[in-house]
């Protein structure tokens, strides 16, 4: 064993001495130190030897190994001035790039641009009762106005609140922090939201929303708008247009939905906006006081806005999605596309 | 809604061109779907939203236009006869919470036959078929008040007029020609032997208005919103049931009554002949809502010149009672009962003086709201992406075969599913990642690395619970187990843990799962699909799987601190082993971390081998040990007593062999 280890460790380091290229050096490194190396071959009778051996030939071998390595490394520096040349035609290696949904993406997007102006996120639960999802929201139980809002009941024992269903928006996260906090509160809150509609390319039974609520002594109608209008320069351009429209809704009065002028077309009228110029992007107002007066907040003194959007619906636009299923497949050939982060 | 602006053209006089007639009433808040030319007319079709029952009649409509164009409204009322009374026939309401108003009158010898082209013309430009004359008259009358009216064969009626609910089962022939069986949350007008009406909703078959028809009686009535609602659930909406869900104008239901009395004696001959009522007619109601300028102007952030604010409500049909200078009186008139309190008349001021007129401004912000778990996820999301995983959205509705077939037995069903696939909310993110994996598979995409951020739902003994959690889920060979287990570790440690306990967890469909605990508290599982499950799914690849509570892991999130790293180098030094199969590799690292003394840096495998050269039941395995100190650089003989130390203590162990 003794003279082995010493005649491999003269003929190595005299050809590493006489190599003259980094290839050369390389069939080196495997022959004397990879797998099927005679080193490895003497490696393996170690278990075979009495202990006394084995502590020392391991010992002597391990030194060897590193003897050569050393010999074989500091070659190869010598080589720095003749650079070996690369083939850089080779085709690129590939790499898998982290990817985040684009409809995460897109909510994050939006509750940013709110967040830097103060809002904070709350994110309410998906399981909701009837009073939270429509009573104190002022949608009676019964009336056309619950039509928009079809609702998937749930089989949980009914409580004092109500039957249990899973939230059709997310307006009721309003009605948990202003049960819970006083104004003034400025908040955003996204999430899951569910409605029994049948699938097709524009209706999912599952999409998501965001909500945004602020409430003070002064928060006003002009706020709002201001609100809002910062948020469509920020989320779309610079130089967008907002259009307030009169509409109804149980929880606000007054009551608008906002259509952004069309990015696609700059309004000479498109497929994307149905030839009208205007994109409906959201539906806000001004918090009723039946609202607030459900949370037992005082509405002679406080009064705040209320907006919700659908997030699905602004990244179809946004990134000319047709199909809202395309969302929830999650084939990897879509998920590559969106990788903004 | 479709109107007709002929038909508006009835009440206000008009001259502006169809595009900017659009663009009033929709920057209003009538949004118009479009507007066509038919014949000489121009039809809109609008959405009324379910407060503005007045704009589903032209008389509502065009009270809005002389709002938005300042040109008034002529409303021509007809002359209200209510004698002789109706003889042999008695109205009778059962309930009055149901119909709280029920008016017949008898026009008898009525000549049934084909509509005046002019009335025609109205109703059928508003989307509605022309039938007779008779018809077309209460359909007429509906569209201009927003009242629906029916006519009957009177001499088809037997007996007293009943308004009541219906018997189970009691058999209803519609005037559309279906058969239905009623129950008890239909209300119905019936007659001493049948039933003649579906209230509010269509009349029945057998007293209906053909060439043969003599005598009318003609119904006008007010049917709760509710019962009309149900009802027509379980049947068929209706022109006449989607108003009456929407409430009508209380006052409107005499007038509109008379105006159709009226039209049928000049355009089918008939001459009435008896009134009867039930129930309550509407009282005059006085609302008076006081409206504070100050108010107003806070509200909205602008000042509306007062002047201004009292034309607006006066077009609108609103009156004015005292005014001062901070306040003004208004009265709401009777076809607006959806204006209840101030700020309904800060959106009808606000509305027709432009939104676009109010300045946009940005408030100064504060804030009580703490801050959630929200940020937490996002950093989460990002660390995940930075390791190259791909995020997800999967449905949270499952379907129960599934979540029985995975043993999952706490799900929440859903009461009204609109189909079997989606019936229960998941109780583990494992559902989605199978979907999500599956369909990449058979698009011929491989070695996929997901991971999704959702709530999961599980059925208590008192309720639900609703928790946020993170799965990984990955497909492919076994190198991707250990792949997972170092993304674990990998974020145990962005959190700023140090120990992370991984314990057997017998967990049913996977084989080898571990549990992730941290500080003893266990936080999840991770491990590989057993074979025979992802047979079930049909899935080619093993599939390994991870699933954390996010609450918790937001939980065990520690601030950082600098900690100090060794300067001195590190001296490494391999063993190699031959290992038995039912030997674990923690048992080894166990062995060298007791006997490293504390200059135990890491340990890595650097090789593993199977096959020839090595005794049966036994693999061969290459450990890399680091060793380091803290305070000096280690000398070559004092590594190699360490070394040895534990080169001993692994070859005493049962199962483990130098190689």
């Amino acid at each position: 064993m003794e003279e082995k280890i010493k005649q491999i460790k003269e003929q190595a380091l005299n050809e590493i001495d006489r190599a003259e290229t980094g290839q050369v050096i390389e069939e080196l490194r495997v022959r004397y130190l990879g797998r099927k190396s005679e080193i490895s071959q003497l490696f393996s009778q170690i278990p075979k030897m009495d202990s006394a051996d084995k502590g020392k030939y391991g010992k002597e071998l391990n030194i060897l190994k590193q003897t050569i390595a050393t010999a074989l490394d500091e070659k190869t520096g010598t080589f720095g001035a003749k650079e070996e040349k690369i083939d850089l035609t080779l085709p690129a290696a590939s790499f898998q790039k982290g990817t985040k949904h684009v409809l995460s993406h897109t909510t994050e997007a939006i509750c940013r641009i709110f967040e830097d102006l103060g809002f904070i996120v709350y994110e309410g639960t998906e399981i909701e009762n009837e009073w939270h999802n429509f009573s104190a929201l002022n949608i009676p139980l019964e009336h056309p106005s619950r039509d928009a809002f079809d609702t998937f009941y749930l089989d949980v024992p009914e409580k004092r609140e109500g039957k249990y269903l899973l939230r059709s928006h997310t307006s009721p996260s309003q009605i948990h922090v202003m049960k819970k906090l006083k104004p003034p509160l400025a908040v955003i809150s996204p999430g899951r939201v569910y409605r029994p509609d049948k699938v097709d390319a524009s209706h999912s039974f599952m999409f998501h929303q965001v909500e945004g609520f602020c409430v003070d002594t002064d928060i006003n109608f002009a706020h709002l708008k201001g609100v809002l209008l910062h948020f469509a320069r920020r989320y779309y351009s610079p130089d967008v247009k907002l259009r307030f429209r009169p509409h109804f809704f149980p929880f606000t009065e007054p009551s608008a939905e906002v259509d952004v002028s069309c990015m696609i077309c700059h309004q000479k009228g498109c497929s994307v906006c149905s030839q009208k110029g205007w994109i409906e992007i959201l539906g806000c107002g001004m918090i009723h006081p039946n609202v607030l007066g459900a949370c037992h907040i005082d509405p002679k003194k406080y009064q705040g806005f209320a907006f919700g959007m659908g997030v699905d619906r602004i990244a179809m636009q946004k990134y000319g999605i047709n199909d809202i299923r395309l969302f929830y497949e999650n084939d990897k050939r879509f998920l590559d596309q969106f990788d903004e982060v | 809604m479709k109107f007709s602006l002929n038909f508006v053209k009835e009440f206000i006089d008009l001259k502006i061109t169809p595009e900017k007639l659009c663009e009033l009433i929709t920057s209003a808040g009538i949004e118009v779907e479009q507007y066509e030319k038919i014949e000489n007319d121009w039809v809109f079709d609008v959405e009324v939203t379910s407060n503005r029952y007045d704009w589903l009649s032209h008389i509502g409509i065009a009270r809005e236009i002389a709002a938005v164009s300042g040109i008034p409204v002529k409303v021509k009322y007809p002359k209200i006869i209510t004698t002789p009374a109706l003889k042999h026939k008695k109205i009778i309401i059962k309930n009055e919470s149901d119909c709280p108003l029920y008016i017949g009158r008898r026009i008898a010898g009525v000549k049934v036959e084909k509509s005046p082209a002019w009335l025609r013309e109205r109703v059928e430009h508003c989307g509605v078929s022309s039938v007779n004359n008779i018809v077309d008259i209460t359909n007429y009358c509906m569209l201009k008040w927003g009242n629906p009216l029916h006519a009957f064969d009177y001499d088809k009626i037997e007996g007293d007029i009943y308004v009541r609910r219906a018997k189970k089962g009691e058999p209803f022939l519609g005037l559309d020609g279906k058969e239905r069986e009623l129950v008890p949350e239909n209300l119905v007008i019936a007659d001493h032997k049948k039933v003649i009406a579906l209230a509010g909703v269509i009349g029945a078959k057998n007293t209906e208005v053909d060439e043969h028809t003599k005598n009318i009686l003609l119904e006008a009535a007010i049917f709760s919103p509710v019962v009309t609602r149900r009802s027509r659930r379980l049947t068929v909406e209706t022109d006449s049931s989607y108003r009456f869900e929407r409430r009508v104008c209380p006052e409107y239901v005499e007038i509109a009554s008379s105006h159709a009395n009226e039209l049928i004696h000049s355009f089918a001959n008939g001459t009435f002949s008896g009134y009867a009522y039930a129930g309550k007619k509407p009282k005059e109601r006085k609302k008076k809502i006081p409206l504070y300028f100050g108010h107003l102007e806070h509200y909205i952030g602008s000042a509306i010149p007062q002047k201004e604010i009292k034309t607006i409500l006066t077009h609108l049909g609103f009156s004015l009672g005292a005014s001062s200078k901070t306040k003004l009186d208004v009265n709401v008139p009777p076809f607006r009962l959806d204006v209840d309190q101030a700020v309904d008349l800060y959106e009808e001021i606000a509305r027709v003086y432009g939104y676009d007129k109010i300045p946009s401004s940005l408030p100064s912000i504060k804030n009580r709201m703490p801050v959630g778990l929200y940020d937490f996820k996002k950093s989460l999301r990002d660390f995940l992406i930075s390791m190259g995983l791909q995020e997800t959205v999967t449905f949270s509705i499952t379907s129960q075969e599934l979540m029985e077939r995975l043993q999952q037995g706490e799900g929440i069903n859903l009461i009204n599913p609109l189909r079997v696939q989606e019936n229960m909310m998941r109780t583990t993110l494992l559902t989605g990642a199978l979907d999500v994996i599956k369909h990449n598979l058979n698009q011929q995409t491989h070695n996929l690395e997901f991971f999704e951020i959702a709530d999961i739902y599980k059925k208590q003994k008192d309720g639900f619970k609703e928790t946020p959690s993170l799965a990984i889920a990955m497909s492919g060979g076994p190198e991707k187990a250990c792949r997972l287990k170092g993304m674990i570790e990998l974020l145990i440690k962005w959190l700023n843990i140090d120990m992370t306990g991984f314990e057997p967890d017998a967990r049913a469909h996977f084989t080898n799962a571990l549990k992730v605990s941290v500080e003893k508290k266990e936080i999840g599982f991770f491990g590989k699909l057993d074979k025979k499950t992802r047979d079930g799914f049909d899935i080619k690849e093993d599939i390994f799987f991870c699933e954390i509570d996010m609450a918790k892991l937001a939980g065990i999130k520690k601030d950082k601190k600098m900690k100090t790293f060794g300067r001195y180098p590190a001296v490494t030094r391999d063993i190699s082993l031959a290992v038995h199969t039912d030997t674990l590799f923690k048992d080894i690292e166990e062995i060298i971390t007791a006997h490293a003394g504390g200059y135990l840096q890491k340990i890595e495998v650097v090789d593993t081998y199977r096959g020839e050269n090595i005794e049966k039941g036994y693999y061969g395995l290459t450990v890399r040990i680091s060793y380091q100190s803290q305070e000096k650089t280690l000398t070559s003989d004092e590594v190699d007593a360490l070394h040895g130390k534990i080169r001993q203590a692994i070859t005493d162990r049962p199962g483990v062999q130098l190689r």
